[in-house]
């Protein structure tokens, strides 16, 4: 009995043992369906399992000893197992054989496990994410950035101009009986607002007033609409300002050229004015005389000008205003700036008209508010001061002391021994400054105009011969 | 007393109707920018198109809102619009052949 029950113990194990065994059969069952599925490839699946085995083997902390006495396929089932339970990358016994197959070559050219694994990043433009888009995100923001300036830089110039309007309408409309035209209504009614020409230029002709035939004021802001112009703007500033151009009947002006301003601003129309540059040659002048701050400059044809243009009044507005005042100027003979010719020199005078121009800059540099604007109205009194003063002056035009023909005989005769210094009065020298430039246009044109009256007589010989070949036909016929 | 004694310098009898200025006499005056964007917007676009330039698409829709913006309103809006739309449809058509983000040229 005692027998027995070892006996009976080794009895109920076996079936336990079998079914490990028998799951091994299972396995080599499967193993060998497989051998067969795979034979041809057995001997290199057989090598090529050894690979993982030998590297998988030293990881192995303990292998069943008498499972390594099993089938190479049972012994791969444990170690493979082993591995499972030390790593989590594993797959079973036949898809590392079908791996290993399948990537015969890869495997032996692939690192082994030893090797650090290299992440490749993939090319930006093979991924799909929002991200790699940056640059078109960063032009349509610009875009976005763009369009905002436009519309709160077009926003601030409107009002800026609607502040300088309200602030001058009633002087303005005390002054003239036309406030505000834009040439297209057939009466000539004010229209009472501004004429908008651009986003930052506005214009305004008022008219119907004694001493002059018109004013027409143009608010040229700075292009705050323009993004580009706004950044260019912080690297240089510039100021809004106001120009005011003024035209004149013949009566309503003498005949003089006067000029002043800023230094700067009188040495560039110098340049650039064709009256300016014919009869004032003289470089600016400083205005100490009367006071002016150093930074002002005169240009003058004659000093009577100079001298009757700058009374008291004009002079006051001058100093107190000096800083909105970039430049004033009176003409008889303005034809607006120097025209560049191509070929020689123009044939004719260009036409001339009497104006007063004024340009003032807009305090603020700018960063103007529309409050600023008011700041103007005293400019504006000074422009409707300037047109009854421009009418109501005259050149002397006495010879000083003496009258213009008993000149000529004291010049003749030497009665008191010494040199008589005969001044001629400034009207008549301001019409022999005319007449010199005319006399010298005339002459650097007379070769041109010599060519066209040559030109213009062979027309008309050419002319003549048509009518008489005519002529001809006709009696003939 | 002094009410009257500045007399009424109104004179609705000299009044002279507005002209605009002619451009002809002064063309110095005039502000070449809109016209010049104009023309490097087309140029642009047109490259962008031919070239399959995505960065040209781009300036070129930038000069034609420039060149918008800085227009003056006596210019005409058909020339505006149609410099506009090339730019977007060059683009349009950039991104269509090609619809891999744009690479930065540094």
């Amino acid at each position: 009995q005692m027998l027995l029950l070892p006996f009976m113990l080794l009895l109920l194990a076996s079936p336990m043992t079998w079914g490990r065994y028998d799951d091994f059969d299972d396995g080599e069952d499967l193993a060998e369906f497989d051998d067969n599925d795979f034979a041809e490839f057995e001997d290199l699946s057989e090598d090529a399992g050894m690979e993982p085995e030998a590297t998988a083997s030293p990881r192995v902390a303990a292998a069943p000893a008498s499972d390594q006495d099993d089938d190479d396929d049972e012994a791969v089932v444990e170690i493979e197992d082993a591995q499972d339970d030390f790593e989590d990358t594993e797959t079973p016994d036949e898809d590392i054989k079908y791996d290993t197959e399948e990537f015969e070559g890869f495997e032996k050219s692939s690192p082994s496990f030893k090797d650090p694994i290299n992440i490749i990043t993939v090319p930006s433009h093979l991924q799909n994410s929002w991200e790699s888009y940056y640059m078109e995100i960063l032009m349509v923001t610009g875009l976005l950035a763009y369009i905002m300036n436009y519309i709160i830089g077009k926003n601030k110039n409107h009002r800026l101009a609607q502040a300088w309007f309200s602030s001058h309408r009633e002087l303005l409309e005390s002054n003239f009986a036309l406030v505000g035209d834009d040439g297209t209504s057939k009466e000539a009614v004010s229209t009472g607002k501004l004429n908008q020409e651009n986003e930052h230029i506005y214009n305004l002709w008022c008219s119907g007033r004694v001493c002059c035939e018109g004013m027409l004021i143009q608010l040229k802001f700075l292009k705050r609409q323009d993004l580009l112009n706004v950044l260019a703007r912080m690297m240089r500033p510039v100021c809004d300002q106001v120009q005011i151009k003024v035209t004149l009947n013949d009566e309503d002006m003498d005949t003089f050229v006067f000029a002043v301003g800023s230094r700067k601003a009188m040495a560039r129309l110098q340049k650039e004015m064709q009256d300016l540059s014919e009869f004032c040659s003289d470089k600016p002048k400083s205005g100490a005389k009367y006071s002016l701050p150093e930074f002002m400059a005169i240009l003058s044809e004659m000093g009577e000008v100079t001298d009757g243009m700058m009374d008291s009044k004009m002079v006051h507005y001058l100093i107190n205003h000096a800083d909105k005042i970039e430049s004033i100027h009176f003409s008889d003979q303005f034809s607006g700036p120097k025209l560049m010719q191509e070929e020689g020199q123009p044939l004719k005078l260009p036409e001339t008209k009497k104006t007063l121009l004024f340009t003032f800059n807009v305090p603020g540099m700018g960063n103007t508010s529309p409050k600023d604007m008011d700041a103007l109205l005293p400019l504006m009194n000074m422009v409707i001061y300037s047109i009854d003063k421009v009418k109501k002056f005259r050149l002397n035009r006495e010879v000083s002391g003496v009258s213009s023909t008993h000149a000529i005989v004291l010049i003749g005769c030497r009665v008191f021994g010494a040199s008589l210094y005969v001044s001629l009065g400034a009207s008549q020298k301001a019409d022999k400054n005319r007449a010199r430039v005319e006399e010298n246009f005339l002459k650097q044109t007379h070769a041109q105009r010599q060519e066209e009256a040559a030109q213009r007589r062979e027309q008309k010989k050419l002319e003549k011969k048509q009518m008489k070949m005519k002529q001809i036909k006709v009696k003939a016929m | 007393m002094f009410s009257n004694s500045m007399a009424d310098p109104r004179r609705q009898n000299k009044i002279l109707r507005y002209k605009p200025p002619s451009t002809d006499t002064n063309p110095t005056l005039e502000d070449p920018t809109p016209d010049y964007m104009n023309l490097l917007g087309m140029i642009f676009s047109m490259c962008g198109l031919m070239l399959k330039l995505k960065w040209c698409a781009w300036i070129a829709v930038y000069c034609s809102f420039i060149s918008f913006a800085n227009s003056r309103s006596s210019e005409d809006t058909k020339q505006m619009m149609s410099s506009f739309m090339l730019s977007i449809s060059a683009v349009v058509m950039s991104y269509l052949q090609n619809p891999q983000p744009m690479s930065p040229p540094w």
